[in-house]
C-alpha cells in the first residue's frame, strides 16, 4: 500500500508539471482560437533566460545574494516574455486577424523555430542549471501508518503548490474579470469582438504575455529538475494528450488531464509494465488520448461541440 | 404609432464608392440618417447592402467619399473604433460567442463600459463588484425586454435560430448604442418571429431612443416598420424617401420585379 501510494503521489507531481505547459496551449486557444504549437519553445526559452539571467545577474551588479539573483532574473525574463508577447502580435497575429485557424497555426509554427534558434543565438545551448534553492531532499509522511512511511519529494510538493496558485488565479481572471469575458468574446468570434468594441490587438497581447509567464514558470520547474536543456521543448510534445483529455478549451480541464495522465503512466508503468516487457510511460499518454478521440472528442471538460446542419 | 421626434441628422454618408479589385460594389451612394428614425436599406440580392453597412461599421475602408456621424468625419476607422463612437452593429450570419451563456454574451456588450481595475474585478472587491452589479442590473432589464429570460444561463449554440437573433439584438443593445444597425434581422425567420423581431424594433427605437438602421430583403415588413427607405440595386442608389413613395417609384418595381422587354 505504502509503495501503491507512492507511485500514486508521484504520478500526481508529475502530471502537476505537464498541467503547467498544458495550460499555456489552453489560455492561447481559449483566447485567439489558436493551437500555438510554440508553447514548447517558450518554455525552453523562458528557462533560458532565466538560466542564463541568474548566471549574468551577480555580475553585473556585483551581487552577492542568491536569492535576490534569482526574483531579479525571474523578473527580467517575465519583461523579455512580455516584450516577446508584443513581437508576436506586432509582427505576425496583427497580420492574420479573421484568417482560417490552420493559417495561424502555420503561423505558431514558424514562431517555433525561430524561438528555439534565437534563444540558443542569445543565451547558448549548453545545459544550464537553474538552481532555485528548492530543497531536493525527500521527505517521508504517514510513517505512522505504513511500514517505512511514504517517501515524497520536496521540490515536487513545492512545484504543485505554485502550479497550483497559478491556476487558481488564472481561473478566476478567466471567469470573473471583464477581460476575461472579452478573451472569451475573442476567441469564439474576432468580427463580433471588434464590433462591441473589443480591442483584438490589446486581448491578443495580454493572452501571450500570460501564456509567456505560464511557460516561464513551467521552464523554471522543469529547469531546476532536470537542468535547461533543448530536451525542454519535448516537454510540450507531452502536454498534447494533456489537452486532447482535459479539453482544449478548460482550464481545469488542463489540470485534471495532467493529473491524469501524470498518474496513469506511473501506475501503469509500475503494475502493468511487468507483465508486457515495461517501457508504458512513454507511449500511455498517447493511447489514452487516442481512446478519447475516439469517444469524447472534446475532451472531460471541453465545450461541448454544438454544429447546425 | 403616435407622432415620433425625428431629430436631426446624425449620420452622413457622402459619396460612398467601394470597389474590391474590379467589382464596383457602391457607385457614389449618398443618404442621411436622422435622430430616432428607423431607416432601411433594400435591394435585391448583391445589390451593395451588406457592403454599405459594413462601411459605416468600419469593416470596410471605401476608396472615396465620407461617413459623418454627429459632425465627426471618418474615413478609415475599424470596427472598434466606430463601437467606441456609440454604433452597433448585429450580423446577418450570427457571429455570437457560442460557447458562452445568453448572460454572458450580452454582458460582452458592456465591456467598453467598465472601467473598474482588473485586479479588483477578479477579487470581486468594492467598487468593481458594485460595478459589475451595475452592469449585471442593465443586461437584466435587456434580457426582460427581449423576453428570453427563461434562456439567461444557455449556452448560445444551443439556442434556435430566432433566439439567437435576439441575443444578437441584446448584445448590440448593451452597448446602448446612439445607432444601431441591423443586417437583415429577420433573415431566415417565419411570420411568427418576424412579427416578434418588428415589435423589439418599433420598442428599441421607441424606448431607448435608438435611431436604427436596418438591411432588409423582405420589403413587406420594411415598409411597415421604417420612417425613411434607401433602395440599392447593382451598387446604385435607385430610390430614397418614405416608404409610400418608394413603393410607387418606377426603378425600384423594375428592380424587384424585372420588365418586360
Amino acid at each position: 500500500m505504502g509503495f501503491f501510494l507512492e507511485t500514486l503521489f508521484g504520478g500526481l507531481m508529475a502530471g502537476m508539471l505537464y498541467s503547467l505547459v498544458a495550460l499555456g496551449f489552453v489560455l492561447i486557444f481559449k483566447a485567439s482560437g489558436v493551437f500555438n504549437f510554440a508553447q514548447g519553445a517558450m518554455v525552453l526559452f523562458a528557462a533560458l533566460a532565466m538560466a542564463r539571467f541568474a548566471e549574468w545577474v551577480p555580475g553585473w551588479l556585483g551581487l552577492e545574494n542568491k536569492v535576490l539573483a534569482n526574483v531579479l532574473a525571474f523578473m527580467l525574463a517575465a519583461v523579455l516574455m512580455f516584450m516577446l508577447a508584443w513581437l508576436i502580435e506586432r509582427l505576425v497575429l496583427r497580420h492574420l486577424v479573421n484568417q482560417e485557424g490552420v493559417t495561424l497555426l502555420m503561423a505558431t509554427l514558424g514562431i517555433t523555430y525561430f524561438l528555439d534558434g534565437l534563444g540558443q543565438t542569445i543565451f547558448g545551448s549548453d545545459i544550464y542549471q537553474i538552481d532555485i534553492g528548492m530543497p531536493k531532499d525527500p521527505i517521508f509522511i504517514l510513517d505512522g501508518m505504513f511500514e517505512g512511511g511514504v517517501l515524497i519529494n520536496q521540490e515536487d510538493v513545492i512545484a504543485a503548490v505554485v502550479a497550483a496558485c497559478l491556476v487558481a488565479a488564472l481561473s478566476l481572471f478567466f471567469q470573473k474579470t471583464s477581460t476575461g469575458r472579452a478573451l472569451r468574446a475573442v476567441a469564439d468570434d474576432h468580427q463580433a469582438a471588434q464590433s462591441i468594441g473589443i480591442p483584438l490587438n490589446r486581448i491578443w497581447v495580454i493572452v501571450w504575455c500570460v501564456a509567456g509567464i505560464t511557460a516561464l514558470v513551467a521552464g523554471m520547474i522543469w529547469g531546476s529538475k532536470l537542468g535547461v536543456q533543448f530536451s525542454l521543448t519535448t516537454v510540450a510534445l507531452r502536454a498534447l494528450p494533456v489537452i486532447i483529455l482535459g479539453g482544449l478549451t478548460s482550464v481545469p480541464g488542463a489540470i485534471i488531464g495532467g493529473l491524469i495522465i501524470g498518474v496513469g503512466e506511473k501506475l501503469s508503468e509500475v503494475y502493468l509494465g511487468p507483465m508486457v516487457g515495461g517501457g508504458i510511460e512513454i507511449w500511455f499518454a498517447y493511447m489514452l488520448a487516442l481512446v478519447f478521440l475516439l469517444f469524447r472528442p472534446q475532451g472531460l471538460f471541453g465545450e461541448k461541440i454544438i454544429d447546425r446542419v | 404609432m403616435a407622432q415620433k421626434k425625428v431629430g436631426d441628422v446624425i449620420l452622413d454618408v457622402q459619396n460612398i464608392s467601394l470597389r474590391f479589385g474590379g467589382v464596383k460594389a457602391l457607385t457614389d451612394i449618398s443618404f442621411n440618417v436622422k435622430e430616432h428614425e428607423i431607416r432601411a436599406i433594400i435591394g435585391p440580392n448583391g445589390a451593395g447592402k451588406s457592403s454599405m453597412l459594413n462601411c459605416i461599421n468600419g469593416v470596410y475602408s471605401p476608396q472615396e467619399g465620407s461617413i459623418t456621424f454627429r459632425g465627426q468625419t471618418f474615413k478609415h476607422m475599424n470596427s472598434r473604433q466606430v463601437a467606441e463612437m456609440g454604433i452597433a452593429r448585429t450580423f446577418q450570419n450570427l457571429a455570437l460567442f457560442k460557447g458562452m451563456s445568453v448572460i454572458d454574451n450580452i454582458m460582452t456588450g458592456r465591456n467598453l463600459r467598465i472601467k473598474s481595475n482588473i485586479l479588483l474585478q477578479a477579487l470581486r472587491l468594492g467598487p468593481a463588484e458594485r460595478e459589475e452589479t451595475a452592469h449585471r442590473e442593465k443586461v437584466e432589464h435587456i434580457i426582460d425586454f427581449l423576453e428570453i429570460q427563461a434562456y439567461r444561463k444557455t449556452p448560445v449554440g444551443q439556442l434556435p435560430y430566432g433566439l439567437q437573433k435576439r441575443v444578437d439584438l441584446g448584445r448590440a443593445l448593451a452597448m446602448e448604442p446612439q445607432v444601431l444597425l441591423l443586417d437583415e434581422p429577420m433573415a431566415g425567420m417565419n411570420v411568427e418571429e418576424k412579427q416578434d423581431m418588428c415589435r423589439f424594433i418599433l420598442d428599441v427605437n421607441d424606448e431607448f431612443g435608438t435611431t436604427i438602421v436596418l438591411i432588409e430583403h423582405d420589403m413587406g415588413v420594411v415598409m411597415d416598420i421604417s420612417d425613411r427607405v434607401v433602395v440599392l440595386d447593382y451598387g446604385k442608389k435607385i430610390g430614397d424617401g418614405p416608404p409610400d413613395e418608394v413603393r410607387n417609384n418606377e426603378e425600384v418595381i423594375r428592380a424587384y420585379l424585372g420588365t418586360s422587354h
